[in-house]
């Protein structure tokens, strides 16, 4: 059986979006969480990847032995990669936030553990 | 093309990147910040109404001699018509809301730089990109260039946070980082399902698919689109469920901070629901689903204000209870209704930072904002305390200040759209939000001074002053000639209908 690849990525995708809530909502754990929200971005990421794939389509760079029809029937969408690329680096600045955070609030509280170092304290 | 339009965002990042590396060069770091400050109204001001196509990629359709090169495969087709980079549009309705928008962030700064000790580059740094942001929110016809602002705004947010040094400040930073992280996939999941339907982030061709019929304007995932977008409206305005995060937010960072953190949420609430409106007001349940959220958001900011003893925090609660005001506006949906919330926009923005300024010079007095520990404030000061209760005049909507302009017209349009009822939820939350401020003033200001009470002999510093006569005087000034404000909101408010 043959299993279509960007079906099973949209799979992926939407696998890793969910695990991705269900950390962030209900581990204790602040590292897990941020790894929880980690992949909440890679699956809305991979989502975008996904959408922007072509089956047999070329690499969108208008190379000089193309015709402009034939580039414009075969090459894959590049937006959606466009956007990736600049959504991974917002991802990343928000992850180094994130992580700084904990690092101070461990220091402070000796835990990881959002509930006793969030508490209501944040609130 | 008009460069002035991009400039509004650029210049304020320019100055923050700059700032940021004027380490312990405090003269130079004060009269950057303030030059760059009190040019950002002016540009608002002098910058031509028009278009600004980023890297001049203008529509295929209006540059006929790079059209007339491409197969009938792209010109027989819609492509012919779409905008293939991010544009910014500029017209009166954003003139005046990054007008205001930019007055605040000017007179936040002067306030700051002048109340604390040491100038900050890092500080103001936060604040100008927090500014940028917001104005680049405001500007843009790209739904992910708005994703992309979204995102700094909210990691600008949350640097103000950690700067302000009040306990638990960390704790806050985090908790709303969290969340920012839940929402903005979700909001981006949500843009994503748009462009895989449209083949666009542009917001123009976006309508223009969904009323055009390229694509199903009724499908799940427009349905689920809307959805996603509408969750991550809620976070960056702080309504429910993100009502206590917020005002937690605005009571962990420093007056000035709070002052233009409001003024963030206010018009990010604003930019997000007239993209809402625009794109899936078709869908009948939008409007409804708005007016919901918001009076949700009236009730329980309004409410959770009353026990509150802390006075940042009440006026957190307060500021998030107002957004609902702005959002029935919106969610009426007729041009007058929300043209009304628009207006009420401007005012809360201006009032609420006028308040938080206001109540600010009592922390600067006695380091606490403890209600339980505060009292006899009119006595050192009478004119700063009829400055402030001129503010929570002007919140409560009381005549002839600029609320009352505003919420008069909301109710108007809650009258003339057929839902009254609306109109009396309104006229007795206003009445509460009288009775929670004067609580809060009477307690400050007015009951006898308790012994345990320090009084710091620090002088409130002059910038601070003019800065809260300043809002009263605009608070003054809208409320007897509001069409200066309105007049400019009409046209978007008309063509959102």
């Amino acid at each position: 059986m043959v299993i279509d690849s960007q079906l099973m990525s949209f799979f992926t995708a939407g696998s890793l979006i969910v695990i991705g809530i269900f950390a962030a909502l209900f581990l204790d754990n602040l590292i897990k969480k941020i790894i929880g929200l980690a992949f909440l971005a890679d699956g809305v990421n991979l989502f975008i990847i996904t959408m922007g794939y072509k089956a047999g389509g070329i690499v969108y760079i208008f190379m000089p032995n193309m015709t402009i029809s034939n580039f414009a029937q075969n090459a894959s969408y590049p937006l959606p990669f466009a956007l990736v690329l600049t959504s991974i680096v917002i991802g990343a600045s928000t992850l180094a936030v994130m992580l700084g955070l904990v690092i101070v609030l461990n220091k402070r509280h000796g835990s990881l553990s959002a509930s006793k170092i969030l508490g209501d304290k944040g609130e | 093309m008009n460069e002035l339009i991009a400039v509004m965002v650029i210049l304020p990042i320019a100055s923050a990147l700059f700032l940021n590396f004027l380490h312990e060069k405090d003269r130079t770091i004060k009269i950057l910040a303030i030059v760059t400050a009190f040019v950002l109204p002016v540009l608002a001001l002098i910058a031509p109404f028009g278009t600004h196509y980023f890297g001049g990629y203008v529509p295929l359709a209006q540059n006929m001699t790079i059209g007339q090169d491409l197969p009938a495969l792209i010109t027989n087709t819609q492509l012919f018509q779409f905008h293939p980079g991010i544009v910014y549009i500029f017209n009166s309705a954003q003139q005046l809301l990054i007008f205001v928008l930019c007055l605040i962030a000017f007179l936040a700064i002067f306030t700051s730089l002048n109340e604390t000790k040491r100038p900050s580059g890092v500080y103001a740094f936060l604040m100008f990109m927090g500014t940028a942001s917001i104005s680049a929110i405001l500007l843009s016809d790209d739904i992910f260039n708005l994703f992309v602002f979204f995102e700094i705004a909210a990691l600008a947010q949350v640097g103000i946070i950690v700067a302000s040094g009040i306990k638990n400040n960390y704790e806050t930073a985090l908790k709303y980082t969290l969340l920012g992280n839940i929402a903005g996939p979700l909001l981006l999941l949500g843009i994503a399902l748009l462009l895989g339907l449209t083949g666009n982030v542009n917001i123009t061709d976006i309508i223009y698919s969904l009323k055009h019929g390229l694509v199903n304007p009724y499908s799940p995932a427009i349905l689920m689109a809307l959805g996603l977008i509408t969750f991550g409206w809620m976070y960056a305005s702080g309504l429910p469920p993100f009502h206590t995060i917020k005002s937690a937010v605005y009571s962990k960072a420093l007056p000035h901070g709070a002052a233009l953190l409001q003024a963030f949420s206010v018009f990010s609430m604003v930019a997000i629901g007239i993209i809402l409106l625009r794109m899936f007001s078709y869908i009948p349940f939008t409007k409804t689903a708005i007016i919901g959220i918001s009076l949700l958001a009236m009730v329980l900011g309004i409410t959770m204000a009353i026990v509150q003893t802390d006075f940042k925090r009440m006026l957190g609660f307060l500021a998030v209870g107002e957004l609902g005001y702005i959002g029935i506006g919106l969610g009426l949906g007729t041009a007058f209704g929300i043209t009304a919330g628009l207006f009420q926009a401007v005012n809360e923005a201006i009032i609420t930072a006028f308040l938080f300024i206001g109540f600010g010079t009592v922390l600067y007095k006695t380091r606490t904002a403890d209600t339980r520990k505060l009292g006899g404030m009119m006595f050192v000061n009478p004119r700063l305390a009829l400055l402030v209760l001129l503010a929570g005049f002007a919140m409560a909507g009381v005549p002839p200040l600029n609320a009352f302009q505003s919420k008069l017209m909301l109710i108007q349009a809650s009258l003339q759209s057929g839902l009254p009822e609306l109109g009396i939820i309104m006229i007795l939350l206003s009445i509460v939000t009288f009775m929670t401020f004067m609580k809060a003033f009477y307690t400050i200001y007015m009951r006898p001074k308790p012994a345990d009470l320090k009084i710091l002999d620090n002088k409130i510093p002059r910038s601070t002053i003019i800065s809260m006569v300043v809002f009263l005087i605009i608070c003054v000034i809208l409320g007897l000639f509001p069409q200066l404000a309105t007049n400019s909101l009409q046209t978007l408010a008309a063509g959102l209908v």
